[in-house]
């Protein structure tokens, strides 16, 4: 149950590899990376594993912009993802997905899924407030692909429906679905399944697996989730207190003696064998 | 290719009952708005002066609101400063369009220009003195904004009361009439019956006050329904996620300060027109919080909210003035006790104590309460104050998320 690539699938070439090289982050003493690198092949499924705090999250701020490295570069191709403000960095296509829901509670499905077609629109404030034909027309037309990824991810009922009367797993999806709405090239997913149930996270690592074969982007996926990590990651790259401990094949990583003791001393679970399922975790990011 | 194969549709239903409810939804609404709109635009055949000058005020005040709402309800960023850019307005039209002529010791400068000419050149003054101030509204978030737009009011005040040429100083000056292409919004001139009913300056004023704040109800609804609109109100829920979105959010920030000091300008030339004079006093900081107390009231982030919370202030007092003999508690002007304007403003102010204590989605809240009430019952409740209680999320700060500002 390893991972289970196809062996003719489509991989773009407009994807570059991401590669993040010795890259640090400080938070006053708080040392949350540091000189932290892999490399992100384009078109697979990398996993960032770790116990809480590694530093995970943060990398994933780095990666989209939100966070400044102290040191070190993070290159997407010829972009210089270290440089850029995030608006920048989604208009290049990279979107990410957050570990704590940051969906706009207000607003329907649609709305917070359109927001994803942001960086592909074009409607200002005086198109859109004047209803231009040209606004309207644009509306729409994102609108119908909005409606399919809606679907794809099951959410296609609930489109018109306030995402802050959604389930918390729904929400989850939501927040899957808008990154994928701004049809990435690169899509980061922090903790998709955490806080869901045994059958919505085997449908999400499904989706997860599908949204890559179909659309041959590369994903960095953070997961607490080891039986999923195993199953889904091409490769995987550890963390511990901000540093890299291991970085190879689920495989490789598995086996290495010091990831073991790193997962040992938080008592986080490694072993795949009983995770496989899925563990119904009710309380995501919540372990001390 | 990737675009149309990805999402193999995998089974989903749509119900029933939701096509439904959707299509109810979608006729009432428009019905309702018909039927108001033709009430507001017959009354000035049957409603005496008080009334329709009373109800251009409110058109200039919800004008006002909805602006303010844009920047405060539906972006989440405090500002102060609204009277500031009321005034701006204010001063441009009575200037662009007065005469330049003596007033006792002082002379007033005007150029004597079109008043149409000075209504745009009050919006456009507005948004520039926004333009100015919005790389300062664009850096900052929230209550922060509010506490730097205070300085304005008082630069404000501070100009009004000292550039006397313009602003006919601390005694203020008059507003001139407006015309539109001949047509004068006064008394006369020309001499107008319709169906028996002299059109005197009164009734042609609601027209203009109706035809406005219908305008900026529609290109506010219009705009938060659309790309800008859903940027604004994720950058209130979750700035980090509208930036991570694609959203740049100082340059959002900036644009909505900028069309909200608009909608300030616009509703200065008409309080102007309303008064029939500006001065100092009218563009104080009591009138920003008042427009606070209109938005809060009439929920926020919610357009027509906005224009009820704005009936709601501004109307009051003007009824209780002319009611005072009749209402318990409340005096004529000169007499003792508690007089119209007071009585209004505790009244408002208890308002919005109550509002914010039970329903924080204001008097938009409460009206859909009641059409869901007859509606969907226990469903769908989806109004702000949901969000405020089941979206934890974005009040913490995760530590996938930057602690607030960080970004900015
Ligand atoms: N904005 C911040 N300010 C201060 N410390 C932070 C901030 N963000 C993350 N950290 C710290 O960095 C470390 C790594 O956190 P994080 O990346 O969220 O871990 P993970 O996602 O792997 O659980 C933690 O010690 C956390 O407290
Ligand atoms: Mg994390």
């Amino acid at each position: 149950m390893t991972a289970a690539r196809e062996v003719d699938e489509p991989t773009r070439s407009d994807i570059p590899p991401v590669e993040v090289d010795g890259v640090s982050v400080r938070f006053g003493a708080i040392t949350a990376l540091s000189d932290v690198s892999f490399t992100v092949a384009p078109g697979t499924i990398h996993a960032v594993i770790g116990p809480n705090g590694a530093g995970k999250s943060t990398m994933f701020n780095v990666l989209s912009g939100v966070y400044q490295a102290a040191e070190g570069q993070v290159r997407f191709g010829d972009a210089r993802l270290d440089r850029m403000r995030p608006y920048q960095i989604a208009g290049i296509g990279v979107a990410r997905a957050f570990q704590n829901i940051a969906l706009s509670g207000t607003q329907s499905v649609a709305e917070n899924l359109m927001l994803g077609r942001h960086h592909l629109t074009k409607a200002g404030f005086i198109a859109a407030g004047l209803r231009l034909p040209r606004a309207t027309r644009e509306g729409k037309r994102h609108g119908e692909r909005v409606a399919e990824i809606a679907e794809f991810l099951e959410l296609g009922d609930k489109l018109q429906t306030p995402v802050g009367v959604l389930s918390y797993g729904d929400q989850k999806r939501v927040e899957v679905a808008r990154a994928l709405c701004t049809e990435p090239r690169l899509l980061l997913l922090d903790e998709p399944v955490a806080g869901m149930n045994a059958e919505e996270t085997t449908r999400m690592a499904e989706a997860i697996r599908e949204i890559r074969s179909a659309l041959g982007i590369s994903i960095v996926l953070v997961e607490h989730d080891m039986g999923m990590v195993m199953s889904l990651a091409d490769r995987v790259t550890v963390l511990d207190f901000g540093r890299r401990i291991a970085d190879g094949t689920p495989a490789e990583v598995q086996s290495d003696p010091e990831v073991i003791r790193a997962y040992l001393g938080s008592g986080d679970e490694i072993n795949p064998s009983d995770a496989a399922a899925g563990h119904p975790s009710e309380t995501p990011g919540t372990r001390p | 290719m990737s675009e149309a194969t990805a999402p193999a549709a995998r089974g989903a239903t749509h119900t029933a009952r939701h096509a439904a409810t959707a299509r109810h939804r979608s006729l009432l609404r428009p019905l309702l708005l018909a039927a108001v709109l033709v009430v507001l635009l017959l009354a000035p055949l049957y409603v005496e002066e008080f009334w329709l000058r009373t109800g251009f005020a409110v058109f200039g005040a919800i004008v006002g609101a909805i602006g303010l709402n844009l920047l405060v309800g539906t972006t989440g960023q405090l500002s102060l400063a609204h009277a500031f850019f009321l005034a701006v307005g204010a001063i441009s039209y009575v200037y662009v369009s007065g005469e330049s002529g003596g007033l006792g010791t002082t002379t007033l400068g005007g150029l004597g220009w079109p008043p149409l000419v000075g209504m745009v050149v009050g919006v456009l003054l507005a948004g520039l003195a926004g333009l100015v101030f919005s790389p300062i509204a664009a850096r900052l978030r929230g209550i922060y904004l509010g506490v730097a737009s205070l300085g304005l009011v008082f630069i404000g005040q501070h100009v009004l009361n000292t550039w006397t040429s313009v602003t006919g100083g601390f005694n203020g000056r008059s507003a001139p009439d407006f015309s539109l292409f001949g047509f004068t919004f006064a008394n006369d001139n020309p001499l107008l019956f319709i169906a028996g009913v002299p059109f005197r300056e009164a009734e042609r004023l609601w027209y203009l006050g109706l035809v406005l704040a219908l305008a900026a109800y529609l290109f506010a609804r219009n705009l938060l329904r659309s790309r800008p609109g859903r940027a604004l109100q994720t950058l209130r829920d979750s700035e980090v996620a509208a930036s991570v979105m694609g959203v740049d959010v100082q340059r959002y920030k900036g644009r909505v300060f900028l069309v909200s000091s608009m909608y300030a300008g616009l509703s200065g030339v008409l309080y102007a027109l309303s008064i029939g004079s500006v001065a100092p006093e009218s563009f104080g900081l009591e009138v920003s919080i008042q427009y606070l107390a209109m938005i809060v009231l009439g929920g926020l982030g919610s357009v027509g909210g906005a224009a009820f919370g704005a009936l709601f202030v501004s109307a009051l007092p003007l009824v209780f003035q002319r009611y005072a003999d009749a209402l318990p508690l409340v005096s004529s002007p000169g007499q003792g006790g508690l007089n119209a304007g007071e009585v209004a403003r505790y009244l408002y102010g208890a308002a919005v104590v109550l509002v914010i204590m039970f329903e924080p989605a204001g008097l938009a809240g409460l009206a859909g309460r009641f059409r869901r009430r007859g509606r969907d019952p226990g469903g769908g409740r989806a109004t702000r104050s949901s969000s405020a209680s089941t979206d934890p999320s974005t009040s913490s700060v995760p530590s996938d998320r930057p602690a607030q500002g960080s970004t900015t």
